[in-house]
């Protein structure tokens, strides 16, 4: 437990010396949160109410799913995965550490959004302080765990790439932080329910603000923590399947 | 050879249709220095790889130090270092994190005796990107030796490495040989194999072509012996005839000869030169090299 825990500070560490690491969890997203937020706040109310929450998924969704798949092809590429293995060192646990990393990077971004947000855009804070970071937990898990499925499905770097706006960019434009989902054409609604984003921000504006939600929010939060579920046990699947090809 | 502290038996590998290791068989003694050899895709590789447990054999039996590579994984971690062929590092990563990690992965204390011993020292607060290739190979070599192995496995530890940083390494691992620590190095590099190894083998199609000592080896070829002389009045000719010798060429004041028998060979040419009230200027004997011998081997397959 001892390695684990020092195996994970030091990721922590060399996560933060990561420029590409770096601009995918904090640059990135806070720049757009401070951009974006200005916007935001002054189209309508009530995505000035949900600010801190449209926001966070936009972070979570970017750090993770563009985030966290390149250093883990990277070092599958590299043989970094092998040197690590004849050390010792699972490729279970380097999953596991990846992702713990990745939480807490991102879940650090959460928090300094919900603080912020009521600060310099005078959005509103949740009504349900432990619901709201509840969901970005869980949220924030879900997307580490498709950040992770590609990280080991993806053959090279610019395949990673093209994985990861796949969904990156569905869940951005159809999930409805950028704007109403019901406002979209029906199949691209639809097609918007395929990503845990929409059930993040039904779940986020029924069990954290307590407003009304087309999608039931409860129901919202079972689903995402599924797809979490579903995603992890993809990945370290996969990443079985590697082991057993001797691809790794 | 010492007690057998490797052993490979009849180690098929096949990937597909094509079959890479074709029944391998050695034997490595506590303490040896044992050297692969063979060229690219020859199996080398594949071969050490299936003794680190990183592939799974077709056939065979592997054992390191009474351990199955295959099935007891956890008791092999801590008897064996290895320094792989493309082994690399996260780039971020600090040399002091990375002995930190791996020590604290193989449950050992922090090796100040290693750092100090390989020089590591004045790099510790250097990220792994920012090592030249020659420090990157040390530090995976100290990587390999944390858990104190019994067994190290080096798969072209020097390749790319420029002559002096392959200097230092050949010194590092005689330096690990005389702790008493089982080598198996994989090499293109003849040279290095003739100067480091105890005992080598050619892999050549996936088979042992040939096992032994590097003198062994050498002796077993075609390659003679090759005498070049050159005296102060040259008072030996081309022409000149000795037993069991074969007249190269004369170039530049040097006479050369061929022949299998260097000790007559020598005696007889020495023994004219005297006779001739003549002196000896320069005088060469050229052992076949185990290149010369590998390329022999490799052509004859």
């Amino acid at each position: 437990m001892k390695a684990f825990l020092n195996y994970l500070w030091i990721q922590f560490k060399m996560d933060l010396r990561d420029r590409g690491t770096l601009l995918n969890f904090y640059l990135v997203p806070l720049v757009f949160f401070f951009v974006m937020g200005a916007v935001f706040s002054s189209v309508t109310p009530l995505m000035k109410t949900t600010l801190a929450a449209t926001m966070t998924i936009f972070a979570i969704t970017m750090g993770a799913v563009m985030g966290t798949p390149s250093p883990l092809v990277k070092m599958r590429e590299s043989g970094t995965m092998r040197a690590f293995k004849v050390n010792g060192i699972s490729a279970s646990a380097i999953l596991t550490v990846q992702a713990l990393s990745a939480f807490i990077h991102l879940f650090l971004v959460a928090v300094i959004i919900y603080f912020v947000s009521p600060l310099v855009f005078h959005s509103q804070l949740p009504v349900s302080a432990g619901a709201y970071f509840a969901i970005v937990a869980i949220y924030l898990l879900a997307c580490i765990g498709i950040g992770l499925l590609i990280g080991v499905i993806a053959p090279n770097q610019s395949t990673t790439t093209m994985f990861s706006m796949i969904v990156f960019l569905p869940s951005l434009l159809l999930s409805g932080i950028m704007f109403p989902a019901n406002m979209l054409p029906a199949a691209l609604m639809w097609l918007g329910r395929l990503f845990p984003a929409t059930y993040a921000l039904q779940s986020f504006s029924g069990l954290a603000f307590h407003l009304s939600t087309d999608i039931n929010a409860a129901f919202s939060l079972i689903l995402v923590a599924t797809f979490c579920v579903i995603m992890f046990i993809l990945a370290f699947l996969q990443l079985n399947n590697i082991r057993k090809n001797e691809q790794m | 050879m010492n007690d057998p502290i490797v052993s490979v038996t009849d180690l098929v590998k096949h990937y597909g249709s094509n079959t890479v290791l074709n029944k391998i068989n050695f034997e490595v003694g506590a303490g040896e220095v044992f050297g692969l050899l063979g060229p690219n895709g020859a199996g080398k590789t594949t071969t050490l790889e299936c003794l680190e447990g990183l592939r799974k054999p077709n056939g065979g039996t592997l054992q390191i130090a009474g351990c199955d590579p295959q099935t007891q994984e956890h008791s092999l971690r801590s008897l064996l270092g290895v320094q792989l062929q493309s082994s690399a590092l996260p780039d971020s990563i600090k040399v002091s994190e990375a002995l930190q990690l791996f020590c604290s992965w193989h449950g050992v204390a922090q090796r100040d005796d290693l750092i100090e011993k390989f020089g590591i020292t004045p790099f510790l607060t250097k990220q792994f990107k920012q090592l030249s290739t020659g420090q990157k190979r040390r530090l995976l070599l100290v990587l390999a030796l944390v858990n104190s192995p019994r067994v190290l496995i080096l798969d072209e530890p020097t390749a790319g490495l420029d002559v002096q940083s392959r200097a230092q390494l050949h010194d590092e691992i005689r330096r690990i040989k005389q702790q008493g620590i089982t080598v198996l190095l994989a090499t293109h590099d003849m040279a290095e194999a003739e100067q480091l190894c105890d005992r080598i083998a050619i892999i050549l199609n996936g088979k042992i072509a040939f096992s032994g000592t590097p003198q062994e080896v050498t002796a077993a070829g075609n390659g003679q012996t090759k005498i070049t002389l050159r005296t102060a009045h040259g008072s030996l000719s081309a022409s000149e005839a000795f037993s069991g010798t074969t007249f190269v060429q004369e170039k530049e004041g040097y006479l050369e000869w061929k022949t299998r028998d260097v000790a007559e060979a020598v005696t007889q040419i020495l023994g004219k030169v005297k006779a001739a009230n003549d002196t000896v200027e320069d005088l060469r004997v050229e052992r076949p090299s185990l290149e010369e011998r590998f390329l022999e081997l490799v052509e004859g397959n």
